[in-house]
């Protein structure tokens, strides 16, 4: 009997355990926010079973004479007869590149703190997260051109020039997904996984054009949507000039009669956003910037896990082949 | 309903600012950053219940309140029917003072003065009496009141404009104290009618720094007698002024001429030139009979320049050209020449004995700038023609008088001069009543033991006044060997002007008609006494001098109007002599007269008697050349009181009614009614706004 992989469903941290983001927010130093989001979230993941998704099961290969016998599966031996390695995830030496958007939509906030920031955090606990692991993590910063842009590494001090990249304010102007996509796309030469942090506000076709443009580069491709709730709920209440922070372009505006039709476009903005990613199979998650940033840490290690079951079930028929009931 | 001020109202159109803020006030200029405009449409805010005008009450009590400020401010009365306007003034009293110093020569002035007084002609009334008179340092009548009120009602201006036609502006200087004061009293006479009169004086002048006005201090102006001053603004222009400075050394001889001419070059502070050229006159008007000196003095100061003559005689003019006004920059020149005295002595003395008293007397007299003493010693027995005696400044005797001696010197005390009579013994001194009849003089020869001082000495006298200073007035040291005894009991009104010490008069002074008769008690020569020989003796002997023929005259130069003074002149000398004024017009001199008055020009006048020529330089008056104008807030201060110019009528009637106006709405007062029922409609739009404002508040939290 082939072994079903334990399920490594990582519990849901109760709300006792989150940190509010007004509260993490206050903290100025990047670095420092970081790693309160990890390793609260790692405590919490402590208490599991399973010591994360780098440990985890992905795939069996046949034994070959000079194959290390500590990976020897013992059980499948004893049931099956027959020889096979285990490979874990942590042995494929992830690498991860975080794609920042730094443009000047990203300094909305109704909060103290504007969805750069936010977004900053984020990509912060993320690249802390998985330096822990120790995955190479890079970064590339855009607004309507590249930023910055640093290659993976797993090596002391890589993770401290990211932190630190990452804190630089914004200096763009306007979100032009397409080109520095596609500049990315020629960046990443090597596969590995994405993480794409921006608000998306922006055009859907350019957006499509981009995203299919990376995601043809073979890449693992997750995308975090960053909201203020303002931004959903429009809640504005006096007749005011509103001013588009991207063009500078001004647009005279009651917010109580335009508020429905905001909402009916922004959400349609969502729905066709999420469907493309559908199609295109990436991950999307959408944070609002109230939202505790571990549930986004949540949420990737539940993708993660989520492809790793995928891959075994891809990798099981595969694993089977050999099975000693064939 | 009327307002004081009505323009006041166009405060109420801030009626409008209430109105806007109602309408406008949700309409925010708000800008609010937004991440993206790319989900929003236009929609521009629409007129809603909360954008059209709400509060109507709130509104309406604001606009009340403005409406209501306003129509305070604008000061309103009720129309009511206005007294009367007041007739015209009373019938007016008016002396015009027209200026016709130098100053006035200047440009147009003349003839602005003239417009100006023929449109105070033309606004006389029938009942107005006007008096014209122009003045310089002199008031001269033109039109007094009495002519004025003579001519028919329709011919009156026309006479007084044809007086002032005549007239030009001389060269004199400006005396404005003198003629305030006279056309002040002129003004305040009572007029021939019984009538109310409005008294004042009206001066028409460039009114110029130099004007005298130092008299007025002195003078209470009368109170019923108003003052106008019609100011004739001269064009802007730069003047600089000339003055010479002649040498006033009174000591020295004529011999010691200067061989050059002082004068000082004056620039006006408000001058726009500092350039100047100074040297002798040519005839050319414009010319220089000799290189010019180039000066440079800046505005406000002076600078004293040395000119050489061009001939042994520095007599002429200099001219100053470089400024821009012409009128004064011609001074003429002439240095002091002595006057001629003649002092008679009637004594026995032989010329050059040193013991005579004849001989020291000879000596007293050098001659100055300022005066030529002569001492003629004639007969005493055969006295000396008659020409002699009218020429003579003083006559001093000390023989005994006989009947034609003292005939012959009646004509020179007849003249206000002086005999110094010394009797040169007891039984001389009696025969002073052959000079003055009625004088009975005794003496008796008197030799005291040792010597005789002089102890008591009145220096309230002319004669010994300037030895009353404690420095020269002890004559101790002058000691008497013998004199004269002197009993005046016969002469009740001598006065003793000194004492011996030992009581006897030493010095009196016998009034004898216009003139003076002083009798020595001892002589001054070494035989009597020290008096000779002592520093005493000449200033003595020139204060006699000088009480008998007058003080030498102070200055070389006159001003145009000062009295020239004339050498006494025998008659013969007198009747050929002529005075050659600046023009060449030669006039003889009028008899009996010792100055000539009528310098009424400036220039050299020369008086030609026989041989010999005496020049005097008549210049114009410094003060003329200051031509800034004099604040009129000096002659205020000095006690005129100056009015404010007379409004034409209609003007008048408008501010008549206007002041009657002021008054109605001073007694209503309805302003405060305004402002009471302004101040109870703001504190009822604050309540009612207040409660508007918590009703709103409570409604607020219930719609968020």
């Amino acid at each position: 009997m082939n072994p079903a992989p334990p399920s490594p469903a990582p519990p849901a941290p109760t709300a006792g355990r989150l940190i509010d983001p007004a509260v993490l927010m206050g903290i100025r130093h990047l670095e420092l926010r970081a790693r309160v989001v990890v390793e609260g979230f790692w405590s919490g993941l402590h208490r599991s079973p399973y010591h994360g998704f780098s440990v985890e099961f992905t795939e069996y290969r046949a034994y070959t004479p000079g194959d290390d016998l500590r990976y020897l599966d013992w059980r499948v031996l004893a049931r099956s007869d027959r020889y096979y390695v285990k490979r874990f995830e942590d042995e494929t030496n992830l690498r991860c590149h975080l794609l920042v958007d730094q443009s000047r939509s990203m300094a909305f906030g109704s909060r103290p703190y504007t969805k750069a920031d936010y977004a900053a955090t984020l990509a912060a606990s993320l690249a802390w997260f998985l330096h822990l692991q120790g995955d190479a993590v890079g970064l590339l910063t855009f607004h309507e051109t590249v930023g910055e842009y640093l290659p993976p590494r797993h090596r002391p001090g890589h993770l401290r020039r990211l932190l630190f990249l990452l804190d630089r304010p914004a200096a763009g102007r306007g979100t032009d997904l397409t080109a520095p996509l596609t500049r990315a796309a020629e960046l990443l030469r090597k596969r590995g996984l994405v993480v794409l942090i921006s608000d998306f506000l922006a055009p859907l076709d350019r957006l499509q054009a981009a995203l299919l443009e990376l995601a043809a580069g073979g890449h693992e491709i997750v995308l975090f949507q960053i909201l203020d709730p303002a931004e959903r709920t429009f809640d504005f209440r006096h007749p005011a000039v509103f001013e588009d922070l991207e063009s500078g372009r001004t647009l005279q505006l009651d917010p109580a009669p335009a508020r429905a039709d905001y909402q009916r476009r922004l959400a349609a903005h969502d729905a066709a956003l999420r469907e493309l990613c559908r199609r295109l199979g990436l991950g999307f998650t959408r944070l609002e910037t109230h939202q505790p940033l571990e549930l986004a840490l949540l949420e990737f290690l539940r993708r993660r896990t989520e492809r790793g079951r995928r891959l075994l079930r891809v990798a099981r028929p595969a694993a089977r082949g050999p099975s000693p009931n064939r | 309903m009327n307002f004081l001020a009505p323009w006041f109202w166009w405060g109420a159109l801030a009626v409008a600012g209430p109105l806007i803020f109602h309408l406008v006030r949700r309409t925010t200029r708000e800008r609010v950053p937004f991440s993206s405009l790319l989900f929003l449409r236009p929609a521009p805010p629409r007129l809603t219940r909360r954008n059209r005008l709400e509060h109507l009450l709130l509104l309406a009590l604001r606009c009340l309140v403005l409406v209501l400020l306003a129509a305070g401010f604008a000061r309103p009365f009720l129309h009511a029917l206005f007294p009367a306007l007041a007739p015209e003034g009373p019938a007016r009293r008016t002396v015009l003072l027209v200026d016709t110093s130098a100053s006035m020569r200047r440009g147009d002035l003349w003839s602005r003065a003239l417009a100006r007084a023929d449109a105070r002609l033309r606004r006389a009334g029938p009942a107005d009496q006007v008096a014209v008179l122009t003045f310089d340092r002199t008031v001269t009548p033109r039109v007094t009141f009495e002519q004025w009120n003579a001519a028919p009602v329709n011919e009156r201006a026309a006479l007084a404009r044809a007086q002032l036609a005549a007239v030009q502006p001389g060269w004199a200087a400006t005396h404005l104290d003198a003629a305030l004061i006279r056309a002040a009293e002129l003004a305040a006479e009572p007029g021939p009618t019984a009538t109310e009169l409005a008294r004042e004086v009206v001066v028409l002048s460039d009114l110029q720094a130099g004007s005298r006005i130092a008299a007025l201090q002195g003078h209470e102006w009368p109170r019923e007698v108003t003052f106008h001053f019609e100011p004739l603004p001269p064009p802007p222009t730069s003047n600089a002024a000339l003055h010479w400075l002649p040498e006033s050394d009174e000591t020295a001889t004529p011999a010691e001429a200067p061989a050059a001419v002082r004068l000082r070059v004056v620039n006006a502070p408000d001058a726009t030139r500092e350039q100047f050229r100074v040297g002798w006159a040519a005839a050319d008007p414009a010319d220089f009979a000799a290189p010019p000196l180039e000066v440079y003095v800046p505005p406000g100061q002076s600078r004293v320049v040395t000119l050489k003559p061009p001939s042994p005689v520095p007599a002429g003019a200099v001219r100053l050209t470089g400024d821009e006004e012409p009128f004064d920059n011609l001074v003429f020149v002439a240095p002091p020449q002595p006057l001629p005295l003649y002092v008679l002595y009637f004594g026995r003395d032989t010329a050059g004995d040193p013991r005579s008293a004849r001989f020291f007397l000879e000596r007293a007299f050098p001659p100055t700038r300022h005066r030529e003493v002569r001492v003629l010693a004639p007969d005493p027995a055969a006295p000396s023609p008659a020409a002699e005696i009218e020429a003579a400044a003083l006559a001093v005797v000390t023989v005994p008088l006989n009947p034609a001696l003292g005939a012959a010197l009646r004509p020179l005390l007849a003249r206000g001069r002086a005999v110094l009579f010394v009797p040169p013994d007891a039984a001389a001194a009696a025969s002073l009543a052959e000079l003055v009849p009625g004088a009975h003089l005794a003496a008796e020869e008197r030799q005291p033991a040792d010597y005789a001082l002089l102890a008591e000495l009145d220096f309230r006298h002319p004669l010994l006044a300037p030895f009353a200073d404690p420095r020269f007035s002890d004559f101790s040291k002058i000691r008497f060997w013998r004199h004269r005894r002197l009993d005046l009991s016969g002469c009740p009104e001598a006065r003793v002007l000194a004492r011996f010490d030992s009581g006897d008069p030493a010095l009196v002074d016998l009034p004898a008609g216009r003139g003076r008769v002083l009798v020595w008690a001892a002589g001054w020569q070494p035989a009597e006494s020290q008096l000779a020989l002592a520093t005493k003796f000449v200033p003595l002997l020139h204060s006699v001098l000088d009480l008998s023929a007058g003080p030498p005259p102070a200055t070389v130069q006159f001003s145009v109007g000062d009295p020239l003074p004339l050498p006494e002149l025998p008659a013969a000398a007198r009747a050929a002599a002529t005075l050659r004024g600046p023009d060449g017009a030669t006039t003889p001199l009028p008899a009996g007269a010792t100055q000539f008055e009528r310098t009424d020009a400036p220039g050299l006048y020369e008086l030609v008697a026989g041989e010999t020529v005496w020049r005097r330089a008549v210049n114009l008056a410094p003060g003329e050349s200051r031509l800034e104008p004099l604040a009129v807030e000096e002659l205020e201060r000095l006690g005129v009181p100056l009015a404010a110019a007379a409004p034409p009528p209609t003007l008048a009637a408008a501010r008549q009614q206007r002041l009657l106006a002021a008054e109605l709405e001073n007694r209503q007062k309805l302003w405060r009614w305004c402002l009471l029922a302004a101040l109870g409609l703001v504190a009822l739009e604050t309540f009612l706004a207040g409660r508007a404002a918590r009703r709103h508040a409570m409604l607020q939290p219930a719609s968020s």
